[in-house]
């Protein structure tokens, strides 16, 4: 109760009496960015690690940890998506390794690029029936994704005869092994596809519209934004961006699992949420998306790097998550004050 | 402690005891000063009001008193001994609560638990009928033991019982200090009544209140001294309220003098000539919106009159296409407009700034720039942003609002006082230059300085030729602003007057709800058809009359105005009777129609115009006497 009352006597005893100091408000406006704070611990994860292993900087392992950036990275774009408007998508691991199966099939008649488009539309069609029952039925995105969930992964094993579709042709393995510029191909689409994002994000009516909507619905809807629409394009994107991912996948085992994907939902969600985004929405960006899933992959490459037990490793992560949002938390309740 | 403590208030010296006193009271948030060497001093059985422009300090006072807040310096004498308080819990046992605007109760507990939530939290049993039969005398106590019942949960409450519960959960802890901040905010005029009812009761207790407001009004109706703030610092201790006008009230609070806040009001003639921009005719939305017509003239600003409730704001939702419409046509220009989304009615050239800022109208994840631009992304055709475009008319904008450029960056508006918030929501809809602006409590919540500024930028707008459409429950406001009225009472429009016709008592019984007419109308309706003439109840000033209620039995007894109407009257059918109002029936000079006028008032004696009889030809065998007891019998 009394949270809620807090704008509105914020508001109150704020007024425009605020020292309005540009250069150093400006400076302030920087360093309080979640997104710089964030940074700020990759670069601390990434040099303990690189003490605690003298192998973790080497070129190797830096492209290393890239190349494993780029499934759950991919990912992580629509999730960000879908959570700045205030919603969750639970069924991106499932739609992965659904849309997987689709690649595998398809390749067995049709040529590459018509396969991976076929995934994609998959994948992009999943999304759609998603955002129309969360945003035009007013389901909750939790359920209608956990109950999309279960069904994309039993159509998975259903199409697949429950098991891994084998005799991917491999020149599928382009995507991922070729180099542009001196980088892996998969890493610089990776990087094209968050400039992209985040230029959407930032840079376009639809980009801002899905701020507002995740912000205040309301007020989005009552200023003329498109809700309907912006609500459930995230959804698609997500779906998308699953098949697109798993495509990656797939052309580095030349393999499609029914099983792929299980449990990538919440790698993409701990990765939007280290990168600062609110899961009430409005709050968050793509490039606060990007540190947050490589901080998840580096702290995963390290302990494995340091031998730490598979086992151990979930509570190493899961410690880790917890930890940075509470000193995040901490931090920022402070500057905001 | 009872009534003549206000007349013990007078003599200055050795007068009633000081009950709290707060002496340079500091306060800072961030890099905002909210409090900077406030003090207040609060006499026993008084109430005491504190005002200022918001962002003034006031609420930030109230909150320190009421241990919501800490002070950074200051002290607090409270019974002539010095008070720590380190959260509300000290308030409370010391016999400090606080009623705030946004009740602090759990809405899924019963009445009942309310009231008694703060015991809950201390150790030792408590006997629910002992409970029952405390909170039972409370009610009472306030002369509200019908108006609530124990055991309805608190969620199916209305604003106004609500806050009834909050004053009973204060007076369970036996407080001696209570504070209300903002209390009739969301009250309906009846309520307020009923309000301050009980403050009067209150006080009469020998409780003193603090009573923190914007509407100098109800300031100047119940409280027995005054403290006004400005710019977090008192500039005006405990002056008695007799002593004051509402002017220099006012100038307490800006700090200069506010000559005209409405500037002069539009001619209606020259409005007359003006083509009609929008048009609405029949709209229904049920429950909330029945049927309502009302037409606005480019460069107009037309208000929207009538109590909380209704259905003003639904109204204008339904227009702009938030809320589904039933039935009715509305014209844009002439073209007959059908909006399903608001996106299309921003296109077609109309703007909405809904009532609630926090609720429906501020983006608080998005810059202030990209808030104020947020209309035109709604209305905006491309994929990019097209904020460029618009980046001419936004600095002449800014000018015109008074706003630094660099505040534009700042990451939220949550940052801004009301008024700064409310000035950039209109802009965002300027921005767009809408052929219609309708706005919804557009100063709700908006200091006083911030509100001629608004009254300003609105007839500038409607100078340019924008046709402006004002709902507002402030009526004095709305007849300040509007050239004419539309009045609007349980979803329907009965009424399109000039201001220049009305007051604001005539206003508040035009908006009075039919519900609360029907004893009246069935009163006319049995005078009609007992007497096979026309029954009506009006408002009479020297030659003009409004019509509030009209029943016709008899074609040919018709007064020749009917409900809503505003006439002259001489231009009316009956213009002797009228004339002679107060006598006997008295028959026109053309001998077509006579008519008995007879003067009501209600029970508390207020004056509420009059009713009359008029049946065809001359009345004769009619007893005036035996009609006039009916009629007077009415409000007894």
């Amino acid at each position: 109760m009394l949270e809620r009352a807090k704008p509105a006597t914020m508001a109150e005893q704020s007024p425009s009496r605020a020292a309005p100091n540009g250069a150093a408000s400006i400076a302030t406006r920087i360093f309080t960015r979640l997104e710089f704070r964030m940074l700020g611990l990759a670069l601390l994860i990434a040099v303990a690690l690189s003490l605690a292993s003298p192998y973790f900087l080497t070129k190797t392992n830096v492209f290393n940890i890239l190349d494993q950036s780029v499934v759950i990275g991919l990912v992580a774009i629509g999730m960000t998506f879908v959570i700045l408007t205030g919603g969750i998508d639970l069924s991106v691991g499932s739609v992965a390794g659904l849309t997987g199966i689709v690649l595998g099939l398809t390749l067995k008649d049709y040529p590459i690029p018509v396969a991976i488009l076929t995934a994609v539309l998959a994948g992009a069609g999943i999304g759609l029936i998603s955002g129309i029952l969360v945003a035009y039925f007013g389901l909750a995105a939790f359920v209608v994704t956990l109950g999309v969930m279960a069904i994309g992964r039993s159509l998975a094993y259903i199409l697949s005869g429950q098991t891994a579709i084998s005799g991917i042709p491999s020149n599928l393995s382009d995507i991922v092994y070729a180099s542009i510029l001196g980088i892996p191909s998969n890493v610089f689409f990776l990087g094209v596809m968050y400039l992209l994002a985040w230029l959407y994000l930032t840079y376009t009516k639809g980009g801002r519209t899905i701020y507002a909507i995740g912000s205040n619905k309301e007020a989005a809807r009552a200023a003329g934004l498109n809700v309907l629409f912006y609500s459930i394009l995230p959804y698609v994107v997500s779906g998308a961006f699953s098949a697109v991912a798993i495509t990656f996948s797939i052309a580095q085992i030349l393999s499609a699992d029914p099983l792929a994907g299980n449990l990538m939902e919440l790698d993409a969600i701990a990765a939007v949420v280290i990168g600062g985004a609110s899961l009430y929405g409005g709050r968050g960006s793509i490039i606060g998306t990007l540190i947050g899933v490589l901080i998840m992959v580096m702290i995963r490459n390290g302990l494995n790097l340091m031998g730490v037990s598979p086992f151990w490793q979930g509570s190493a992560i899961g410690s880790i998550i917890i930890l940075a949002l509470l000193v995040e938390r901490l931090v920022s309740s402070r500057t905001d004050r | 402690m009872t009534a003549p403590s206000h007349s013990r208030a007078r003599p200055a010296k050795g007068g009633p005891a000081t009950l709290l006193k707060a002496t340079g009271v500091e306060k800072t948030f961030g890099r905002t000063r909210a409090l900077a060497g406030a003090s207040f001093e609060l006499r026993e059985g008084e109430i005491h009001a504190l005002l200022g422009a918001n962002g003034a300090g006031k609420s930030t006072l109230s909150k320190v008193i009421s241990g919501h807040v800490r002070a950074d310096a200051g002290e607090l004498l409270f019974k002539g001994r010095p008070l720590q308080l380190r959260s509300t819990r000290d308030a409370l046992s010391a016999g400090i609560a606080i009623v705030m605007q946004e009740t602090t109760l759990a809405a899924d507990l019963s009445v009942l638990e309310n009231v008694f939530l703060p015991e809950l939290g201390t150790s030792g049993f408590l006997s629910r009928a002992k409970m029952r039969r405390r909170a039972a005398q409370i009610l009472d106590d306030l002369g509200q033991a019908g108006a609530l019942s124990l055991d309805t949960e608190v969620a199916r409450l209305s604003a106004a019982q609500r806050q009834l519960v909050e004053i009973a959960k204060a007076l369970a802890l036996d407080a001696e200090l209570i504070i209300f901040d903002e209390p009739t905010a969301s009250l309906s005029a009846g309520e307020v009544e009923r309000l301050f009812d009980v403050m009067a009761r209150l006080k009469e207790g020998g409780r003193s209140l603090i009573f923190v407001s914007h509407r100098l009004e109800e300031v100047l109706a119940i409280t027995d001294r005054v403290t006004v703030m400005r710019e977090g610092a008192t500039v005006a201790a405990g002056l008695e309220t007799r002593s004051l006008t509402q002017g220099e009230i006012i100038r307490l609070m800006v700090g200069r003098e506010i000559g005209a806040i409405y500037a002069e009001r539009q001619a209606a003639r020259d409005g007359a000539e003006r083509p009609v921009v929008f048009e609405v005719k029949n709209l229904a939305a049920p429950p909330a919106v029945r049927d309502v017509s009302f037409a606005v003239r480019s460069g107009e600003i037309l208000g929207l009159g009538g109590l909380v409730g209704a259905g003003r704001s639904e109204t204008a939702e339904a227009i702009f296409g938030l809320r589904p419409r039933s039935g009715g046509e509305m014209w844009l220009d002439g073209r007959k407009v059908a909006f399903r989304r608001p996106a299309q009615a921003v296109r077609a050239g109309l703007g909405f700034v809904p009532e609630d800022r926090r609720v429906q109208n501020i983006v608080p994840d998005l810059s202030v720039k990209e808030n104020l631009l947020l209309a035109h992304l709604g209305a905006h055709r491309g994929f990019g942003l097209g904020y460029a475009a618009r980046q001419a008319k936004i600095d002449e904008l800014l000018q015109l609002l008074n706003l630094p450029g660099h505040r534009l960056l700042d990451a939220s508006m949550l940052n801004f006082s009301g008024g700064m918030q409310q000035k950039i929501i209109i802009a965002r809809w300027l921005l767009l230059e809408p052929k219609v602006l309708i706005l919804d409590e557009p100063t709700k919540g908006v200091d006083i300085g911030t509100r001629q500024a608004i009254y300003e930028l609105l007839q500038r707008i409607a100078g340019e030729g924008t046709a402006v459409v004002v709902i507002s429950s402030d009526f004095e406001e709305l007849l300040g602003l509007s050239a004419r009225i539309v009045v609007i009472s349980d979803g329907r429009s009965i009424a399109d007057l000039p201001s220049s016709a009305l007051d604001e008592e005539k206003l508040t019984l035009h908006a009075a709800p039919r519900t609360s007419m029907r004893r009246n109308t069935e009163l006319l309706g049995a005078l009609a058809s007992d007497c096979g003439g026309a029954g009506f109840w009006a408002l009479i000033d020297e030659d003009r009359l409004i019509c509030l209620n009209s029943v016709v039995a008899a074609p040919d007894a018709s007064p020749g105005f009917a409900a809503g109407d505003a006439v002259r009257i001489e231009e009316s059918a009956i213009p002797a009777g009228l004339a002679a109002r107060g006598q006997g029936f008295v028959t026109e000079t053309d001998g077509s129609r006579s008519t008995l006028v007879v003067p009501i008032r209600s029970h508390r004696g207020h004056d509420l115009g009059w009713v009359g009889l008029t049946v065809p030809g001359r009345a004769e065998g009619r007893s005036a006497e035996e009609i006039r007891q009916r009629i007077e019998g009415l409000n007894a």
